[in-house]
């Protein structure tokens, strides 16, 4: 526990640190596990025999655990990380239930525990990003009620008048996971393993995409957003850039992102006026999200000297960099006609891993380390080892996103090539895939060195908090516990 | 962003001493942001209201140009003849694309014997040519003819006649 | 608590508004938001339920119960992963695969297998494509079929087995979904599992192929065979090229 610093006049709150940390370790652990999977598949798809002749280790298989474990896992639980420790501060609160926190925190490690095993036993939707089978998404649906419930309630019972920025991205994530969510998993079970969705055909495909569409814009944006709104001025020390800018993104983002959803289904059997709508509004989502994007680098304004001393900023201006990258993007893959080019393609995995690994991931890292001192009241045990890790996952990203965007582009084009006759000028298919091999070897090193950037933050986290606490300048010395 | 006030609001006891400013809006930002919403009403009335687009009406015209560009043309005349260079070069053809279905010595597997004197279709050159070309979909023998084009197929069909005519010849 | 800041700076009306209204209301922030991200979605989803919004075709038949069981193995074994079933209409998807997905080919898709990479080539005009003996060495093996083939092999599919109760119960839960199945479907799930796979049997044996009508394989193949064919007649018949 640690208390509001005491200050005359000041509310003095006993806040839940506890629930911080144990999200905390459980972030680091998972991203760890999730980044591990994604090195396997990346090198399944570079070499085939590493599918290993087992069913539970091909590509099919391994492919759900990897994206569940890096989002719902890694993303989601920084998510909890953040939110139950910004928001017990910017309330001047404690959590409304340490009852509810816990069950929280072990229902959902445990919902990822049951995905890790559902996964390579070949058990699922095949929803992307909704995987997980019916009794499981019923206990997603329960705890994202004992989330909720604590959410509002803090909210409820906070101690500020206001509600300051990064709560309102915070809470947009807390409604619309839950509508999603119950949306898209509506279906008829057959056996407790099986079900299949109300929808059919192309209404289930729009309904799914409309979900995994806004699973990127409410699972990795609105958050994420709401992290840096409260770790990026702190660890700058700067105010806000400005106050007027972060009220209109905010309601430009939640508004506009959830039209989008059709960009993932241009040329298809889907409705033209629902392609069309698709491709607008993820045109019109390039100025909100930018939005955010301003807002988190003007802000560092007046601190760009710390940046080369910093890691934690370093991280965070990186991170920050590439979400207005992605979501520059991400509008212009909606584009019709270039949307024809790059779907289907690793051009769609190279803008998927530039947010992902750039923004979810350096973000994720900033706020890791900046934390850690605090949380546990102890000094990082390797501070060089943090620059490190900047480096290894900066260079990772760019290895990984550029093989992949040449991969992509590559491949688009030999699919519809036609030679002088008319007629397609690679046939066959597998002439193209055996081109893409030295793309994925690319690939897979830009992914080990992010890879290892993590496993480098994990044993520091283990070795700073098996270190002494900090010795208080008035206390005298004590001895390191544990 | 000459606007920018830098005066802060004042906001920070209930930020846990975070500050905002009072900037406004970059105009390039807000001008973005105008832009798009402008062009995305407009996009959307010109393509379904004004030249009255489609998917489908795309494709047409792509099919429409694609045959005007490449107007259906006589199988290009490209001379078939047994030279052991075709041959070879046949036999590659083959290991490629065909062993799988057609067996390394031509005993057929998925597809048929190739090792016989047995044709279903005919054993003259032009018969293998043309089967090979357009194949036998209800069966499973593909259409080579567009994946190979004419030069490929005749030395594939080289290769087959004459190791038919070396293992029936036995 | 002190209410103080407003005095500070000339924040514009929406500001000052948006402060007072809302970040001092929180459930009257949530309902705003709620409502925010409602709209998009009912806009979209909603005409898909009207005849207006998704195609419906007579000539598409239901699965038959060894092609759900076949197509629960796709799902299952994750081959919508790197496998698309959506050939666009673009001119030169339609000379690799075929003609071009109609939506109402999928009316009886639960859940749909579009996909969204394509590691490996479409697959949703690959129904007779092949024989059913090439299916049967390409899960063995993928590159007896196709040398250099990346795709993993599925030995194991050859030994499992397909439980004719479990695929009754699918029957039974997509009929509730709305797939018109009949009360003798229902009832004749063995007999019909029975004699499609005897097909599918009989068929290897004429390659030198052992196995038997309820091994997962078969239910795969049955399921492989029969994707896009309905829908490439139907689309013949009316006289469409493409
Ligand atoms: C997917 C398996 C498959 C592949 C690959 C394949 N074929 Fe065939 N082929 C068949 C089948 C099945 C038949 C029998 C068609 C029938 O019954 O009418 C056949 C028939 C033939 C025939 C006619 C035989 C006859 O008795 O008239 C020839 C010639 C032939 N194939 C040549 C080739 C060549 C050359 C290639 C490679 C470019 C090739 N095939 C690739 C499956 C295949
Ligand atoms: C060590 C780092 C990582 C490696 C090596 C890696 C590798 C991969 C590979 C090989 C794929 C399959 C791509 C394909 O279909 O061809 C994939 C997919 C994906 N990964 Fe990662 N990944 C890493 C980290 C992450 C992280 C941190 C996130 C998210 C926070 C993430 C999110 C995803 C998502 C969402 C997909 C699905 C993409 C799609 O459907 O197009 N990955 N990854
Ligand atoms: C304005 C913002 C964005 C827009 C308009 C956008 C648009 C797109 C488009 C057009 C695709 C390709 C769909 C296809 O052809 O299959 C895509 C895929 C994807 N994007 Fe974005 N993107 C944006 C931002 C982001 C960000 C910030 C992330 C962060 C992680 C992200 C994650 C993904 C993922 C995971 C996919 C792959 C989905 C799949 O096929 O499985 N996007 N996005």
């Amino acid at each position: 526990m640690s208390a509001a610093t005491a200050a005359p006049g000041r509310i003095v709150v006993d806040y839940d640190d506890d629930i911080v940390r144990k999200f905390f370790l459980a972030t680091v652990i998972w991203g760890v596990v999730g980044m591990l999977v994604g090195v396997i598949i990346a090198l399944q798809l570079a070499w085939w025999p590493a599918n290993l002749g087992l069913p539970w280790t091909t590509f099919g298989r391994l492919r759900p655990l990897h994206t569940n474990a890096v989002i719902f896992a890694f993303a989601g639980n920084i998510c909890f990380t953040g939110i139950y420790h910004s928001m017990q501060r910017l309330l001047k609160t404690r959590m409304w239930s340490d009852t509810l926190s816990k069950i929280h925190f072990w229902g959902w490690q445990l919902i990822i525990v049951s995905a890790a095993i559902t996964y390579p036993l070949g058990i699922t939707q095949s929803r992307e990003y909704a995987e997980l089978i019916w009794p499981i998404d019923v206990a997603v649906t329960l705890i994202w009620v004992v989330f909720a419930i604590n959410f509002f309630g803090t909210l409820a019972i906070r101690k500020v008048k206001h509600i300051y920025v990064a709560i309102w991205f915070y809470m947009s994530f807390v409604i619309t996971i839950a509508v999603l969510h119950i949306v898209n998993n509506l279906a008829m079970p057959a056996t407790f393993l099986r079900s299949y969705p109300i929808y059919s055909g192309m209404t289930d495909a729009l309904v799914q995409w409309w979900y995994g569409h806004n699973a990127v814009g409410f699972f990795l944006t609105t958050p994420f957003l709401g992290l840096m709104y409260y770790y990026l001025p702190k660890a700058a020390d700067r105010p806000i850039y400005s106050y007027r800018l972060s009220i209109i993104h905010f309601w430009g983002l939640i508004f506009l992102y959830i039209w989008a959803g059709p960009h993932h289904l241009l040329y298809s059997g889907l409705p033209d006026w629902a392609q069309t709508l698709g491709m607008v509004f993820s045109i019109m989502l390039l100025a909100p999200s930018w939005g955010g994007m301003l807002n988190g680098l003007l802000t560092l304004k007046g601190a760009w000297h710390k940046l080369r001393t910093d890691p934690i900023l370093k991280f965070m201006v990186v991170g920050v960099t590439f979400y207005g990258m992605s979501t520059f993007e991400g509008p212009m893959m909606s584009i019709r006609s270039v949307n024809g080019l790059a779907h289907f393609t690793n051009w769609v995995v190279g803008h998927v891993h530039s947010g992902a690994l750039g923004w979810n991931g350096m973000l994720t890292f900033a706020v890791l380390y900046w934390l850690l001192p605090r949380l546990w009241n102890r000094e990082v045990a390797y501070p060089k080892m943090v620059t490190q890790h900047f480096w290894l996952a900066t260079i990772g990203i760019v290895i990984y996103t550029v093989a992949m965007w040449a991969a992509g582009l590559m491949e688009g084009l030999q699919w519809r090539a036609v030679n002088d006759a008319g007629q397609l000028a690679n046939p066959i298919f597998i002439d193209i895939v055996h081109r893409l091999e030295p793309f994925y070897w690319l690939r897979l090193l830009g992914g080990t060195l992010y890879f290892l950037g993590a496993v480098m933050m994990l044993i520091n986290v283990f070795k700073t908090i098996r270190g002494p606490e900090r010795v208080a300048a008035a206390a005298p010395a004590t001895a390191p516990a544990s | 962003m000459s606007k920018e006030t830098n005066r802060v609001l004042g906001h920070a006891d209930e930020a846990d001493g975070i500050e905002e400013y009072d900037n406004p809006l970059p105009d390039w930002w807000l001008g973005l942001l105008w832009f798009t919403v402008i062009w995305a009403f407009g996009y959307g009335v010109w393509y379904h209201f004004i030249s009255d687009r489609s998917q489908e009406g795309k494709l047409a015209a792509e099919m429409q140009a694609a045959e005007l560009r490449w107007p259906e043309q006589a199988m290009a005349e490209v001379s078939f003849a047994i030279t052991p260079e075709a041959v070879a070069a046949g036999e590659g053809i083959y290991v490629q694309n065909c062993l799988m279905c057609h067996g390394g010595d031509l005993e057929g597997g998925i597809g048929v014997a190739l090792n016989d004197d047995e044709w279903i279709h005919g054993g003259e050159p032009e018969d293998v040519i043309r089967i090979i070309n357009e194949g036998v979909p209800e069966k499973g023998m593909l259409t080579w003819g567009p994946i190979l084009g004419p030069e490929k197929v005749n030395q594939v069909a080289a290769y087959v006649l004459s190791k038919n005519a070396e293992l029936v010849g036995e | 608590m002190a209410e103080n800041g407003m005095d500070h700076g000339s924040e514009k009306k929406y500001g000052q508004f948006h402060r007072r209204v809302f970040e001092s209301n929180a459930a009257l922030f949530a309902v705003a938001a709620t409502v925010a991200i409602l709209i998009g979605g009912i806009v979209e989803i909603i005409p898909m339920f009207t005849p207006a919004g998704t195609e419906h075709s007579e000539a598409i038949t239901p699965y038959t119960p060894l092609e759900v069981a076949g197509r629960d193995i796709y799902v299952s074994e994750g081959c919508y992963l790197c496998h698309s079933q959506w050939v666009r209409p673009m001119r030169a998807e339609i000379l690799r695969y075929g003609p071009w997905s109609r939506a109402w080919e999928y009316q009886y898709d639960r859940p749909f297998q579009l996909g969204s990479r394509r590691i490996g080539p479409d697959l949703h005009r690959v129904g007779n494509k092949y024989p059913d003996a090439w299916h049967y060495e390409h899960m063995r093996d993928p590159r007896s079929t196709t040398p250099g083939s990346v795709m993993p092999p599925y030995p194991w599919l050859l030994d499992d087995r397909i439980d004719p109760e479990d695929v009754r119960a699918s029957v039974i839960a997509l009929r509730k979904t709305g797939t018109p199945y009949t009360d003798e479907d229902v009832a004749g799930v063995e007999e019909s599992l029975a004699e499609q796979g005897a097909a599918i049997v009989a068929r290897l044996a004429t390659a030198g192929i052992e196995t038997t009508p309820d091994r997962s394989i078969v239910a795969l193949i049955a399921y492989l065979q029969r994707l896009g064919v309905e829908g490439r007649a139907e689309l013949e018949a009316q006289g469409v090229e493409y």
